[in-house]
């Protein structure tokens, strides 16, 4: 099972500031406090290097969980459109009635 | 049976406490001094946050890139074929 196929290559790569990096690299800056937390030290001024890492790693883990996620929907739409353009007997433009045709006349009964 | 059992407990008091021989031992607990940094480990801990930054921006870099060569390729091919339905992630 590989993470990403060769074929997500040719998707658009996400951005280096894109939402899933920016969270995960919260989500391991808030570890490190965390871990300050438990070890009884001050919790944003101690061990700033550790943040740090812990920022970057996260970061680096959601751009490569972005790229994964941009894949698996791709693939999606794409097997979606295929079954669409080989069934098109199943997804038939139904008529479209205008809501003049559809209502009734209108009589003002004073 | 007396002599072996001394032996074992002259043995086993020695070895909570400073001899006079200099003998280095796991059993000896000392607080950990946070006035001094390990500098060592911060050092590495910074150079592998700096790693990993180069190594994303490099990997960007070589994604964009193949991106825009693989689109380059599709167009170039769709062009000659007259636009024909291929996969549109290749």
């Amino acid at each position: 099972m590989v993470f990403l196929p060769d074929e997500s290559r040719g998707l658009p790569p996400p951005p280096i500031v894109n939402r899933n990096s920016v969270w995960m690299g919260l989500v391991g800056w808030a570890s490190a406090l965390v871990d300050n937390a438990f070890n009884r030290r001050p919790v944003i001024r101690a061990g700033v290097h550790r943040q740090v890492l812990y920022a970057t790693v996260g970061w680096c883990v959601g751009y490569y969980i972005g790229k994964r996620a941009d894949y698996i929907h791709a693939k999606r739409d794409r097997d979606l459109m295929e079954y669409i353009r080989q069934h098109p007997e199943d997804f038939k433009e139904k008529d479209k009635k205008i809501l003049a045709e559809v209502l009734e006349d209108f009589h003002p009964i004073r | 049976m007396a002599p072996p059992l001394g032996l074992v407990k002259r043995l086993l008091l020695r070895s909570g406490s400073l001899s006079h021989t200099l003998t280095r031992s796991a059993f000896i607990a000392r607080n950990p001094d946070h006035t001094k940094p390990n500098w060592g480990k911060v050092g590495l801990t910074f150079g592998t946050a700096a790693a990993l930054w180069v190594l994303l921006f490099k990997q960007h870099n070589e994604d964009v890139m193949e991106y825009e060569r693989r689109r380059e390729e599709r167009e170039k091919h769709d062009a000659c074929t007259g636009c024909s339905y291929v996969d549109n992630m290749l």
